[in-house]
């Protein structure tokens, strides 16, 4: 019983590593915003997992939550970087430069 | 049990009602709209919510801060007073609004998301469980997106926009990855569950505790604008609206503090568990890079989200040295409240410059002191205000901060150095403040005429001025306030 918590728990801090590896390394907007999905469902994993082993369904609430939640800040997202493709015609946040310090 | 009346319930109805209304009003008026008359009606609702807190407070209905209560929304003194330094900052956005927005589209929407974000803050102050901290934060958030952006045939805005979303989105993903763990650790959302819970765990599962820590610092640094989570901060300051930097920076960035003493420091008390020398690094780092930063840059709405840096460090001093001192989280209340009055007030002046001027350049602001007297007087006091020059509020602040840090020199070594790299750095930003008002009232030799201030820029200009003059001159019942509504963290022997 315990040893599945601990695969549940290896598989989500992969996922967290692929994650943040994602938002490290690319510079497509679109798969930045993939790689914030992906954090967001390691932690979506480790909430229903834990639930299953502890006495209390809160985790599986928070799952829900975090499932809307995360819809909702795509959906921004995605507006925000279809309007910046209109502007540059690329989804490459490399190329956005008009704010230099 | 939270009652249906209690703050943040009734804060939550007035300002949620009215916030989805507006967009409603605006499809039954079939046009776009004024921009006043929706500037007006979100005024209305965050001054109704500001009334009805403070009404609160003065009837004593608002308990004591106590984070153990297993409420899941708290009806305490600490979310209250986040909850008032929020709610006057969106009261400076809104007004400063009313001229900037003026003529530009979809007001409806803009007033509506101000005041959805706004709930959204008050509601990370007064929450005491995780699901709620949660949402709250992500309802905090996702507007602000939107805002960021609102001017979105402008590249500069778009950009700035894009650049909050990816941070903001890796910060929300962070923060419920470390709820996971703390939840999979305790069994409970509950935050004094939690705390209560990980005080007891066995000892071969602390790195996890850890591990969630230092996410959450992680998850709410990123909002606070601490180093190394600021990359973002300056292009999305200086590339937004400047009524929606002053939210920015003024409101969701208490936001981060407010969630940051309910968890990490009563939690880093439970966990027995010495984590003020990495707070206290932190500190140093955030405030010098934001001050050495700030010194170099030409834009003003850059040096002040610079600045903005710097004192997201001051405030970290107070988190530090929490566990050792009783006066380090009333000075972190203190100052949470003088600096969202001093940067709002200083953010809304530059959107009356981009209003009045078109230009938040350092060099276009020469002969400001003429052009512009009553922003430049605006601009100057909360200048000196965030530098901490006596006798502005800000002042006092930083007083207790650093009088903490050096109280606590008794228990820890390097208490009293953080005092000294505080003072070094307030003495540095004086310098570049000193250089704008020397720009604005010693260098005028283009004779440019007098330009129209805005009247809502100067409605909070000089309301903010007599808050910073007032509470410097007579700080006794701010320092109360918050001493009061500071919740006792465990002395660590």
């Amino acid at each position: 019983m315990t040893n599945e918590l601990v695969d549940f728990t290896l598989v989500s801090v992969a996922l967290l590593c692929i994650g943040i590896y994602g938002l490290a390394v690319k510079r497509n907007a679109l798969r930045m915003l993939f790689a914030v999905e992906i954090v967001i469902n390691a932690a979506n994993l480790n909430l229903v997992a834990f639930a299953r082993f502890v006495p209390d369904s809160g985790g599986q609430t928070l799952a829900l939550f975090s499932i809307a939640v995360a819809a909702a800040e795509v959906a921004v997202g995605l507006g925000l970087i279809i309007v910046a493709y209109r502007m540059y015609r690329d989804v490459d946040v490399a190329k956005f430069r008009t704010l230099r310090g | 049990m939270v009652d249906v009346f209690s703050t943040p319930i009734v804060v939550m109805m007035i300002l949620g009602a009215v916030g989805m209304a507006l967009p409603v009003i605006n499809v039954l008026r079939r046009e776009q709209g004024s921009n006043t008359f929706y500037a007006a009606i979100a005024f209305g609702a965050l001054a109704a919510a500001i009334a009805f807190v403070l009404h609160q407070l003065a009837m004593g209905y608002v308990s004591a801060t106590d984070v153990l209560s297993g409420d899941v929304i708290a009806d305490d003194m600490l979310g209250s007073f986040f909850a008032i330094a929020m709610l006057i900052v969106a009261v400076f956005t809104t007004i400063s609004s009313f001229s900037y927005m003026r003529g530009k589209k979809y007001p409806a929407v803009y007033y509506s998301l101000i005041l959805l974000s706004t709930i959204g803050m008050v509601m990370v102050a007064y929450s005491n469980d995780l699901v709620v901290l949660f949402v709250a934060w992500e309802l905090m958030s996702i507007p602000t997106y939107v805002l960021v952006g609102f001017n979105k045939r402008d590249p500069a805005s778009n950009e700035a926009a894009i650049k909050y979303f990816m941070f903001g989105a890796l910060a929300s993903a962070v923060i419920i990855y470390a709820i996971s763990i703390a939840y999979g650790l305790t069994g409970t959302t509950d935050i004094g569950g939690v705390i209560a819970g990980l005080g007891a765990i066995d000892a071969s599962l602390v790195p996890l505790a850890l591990l969630s820590g230092g996410l959450f610092i992680a998850g709410f640094g990123f909002k606070m604008g601490l180093v190394p989570f600021h990359m973002w901060l300056p292009d999305t300051y200086e590339g937004s609206p400047p009524p929606v930097a002053a939210l920015l920076a003024a409101g969701t960035k208490k936001a981060g503090f407010a969630a940051a003493i309910r968890i990490v420091v009563i939690g880093m008390a439970a966990l027995s568990i010495d984590w003020s020398l990495a707070l206290a690094i932190i500190a140093v780092m955030t405030m010098t890079v934001g001050n050495v930063a700030a010194i170099m840059q030409k834009s003003i709405s850059r040096m002040l989200a610079y600045s903005s840096i710097g004192h997201a460090g001051y405030i970290l001093i107070g988190l530090a040295v929490a566990p050792y001192s009783a006066s380090a989280l009333p000075g972190t209340l203190l100052h949470v409240l003088n600096h969202a009055v001093m940067k709002g007030a200083a953010f809304v002046a530059i959107a009356g410059l981009v209003v009045a001027l078109a230009a938040t350049h350092i060099e276009k602001l020469r002969g400001l002191g003429r052009r512009m007297p009553i922003t430049a007087i605006g601009i100057t006091v909360s200048l000196l205000a965030l530098a901490g020059v006596p006798p502005l509020n800000g002042f006092w602040s930083k007083l207790v901060l650093f009088g903490a840090a050096i109280d606590a020199g008794q228990e820890v070594f390097w208490g009293p150095w953080l005092a000294i790299a505080g003072v070094l750095n307030s003495a540095l930003s004086l310098a570049y403040y000193g250089w704008i008002i020397r720009k604005m009232y010693f260098e005028d030799e283009a004779k440019a005429p007098r330009v129209h201030e805005p009247r809502a820029v100067v409605a909070v200009m000089l309301f903010s001025i007599a808050f910073i003059v007032g509470l410097g001159v007579y700080p006794e019942p701010a320092i109360e306030f918050a001493r009061s509504a500071a919740p006792l963290v465990g002395i660590m022997p």
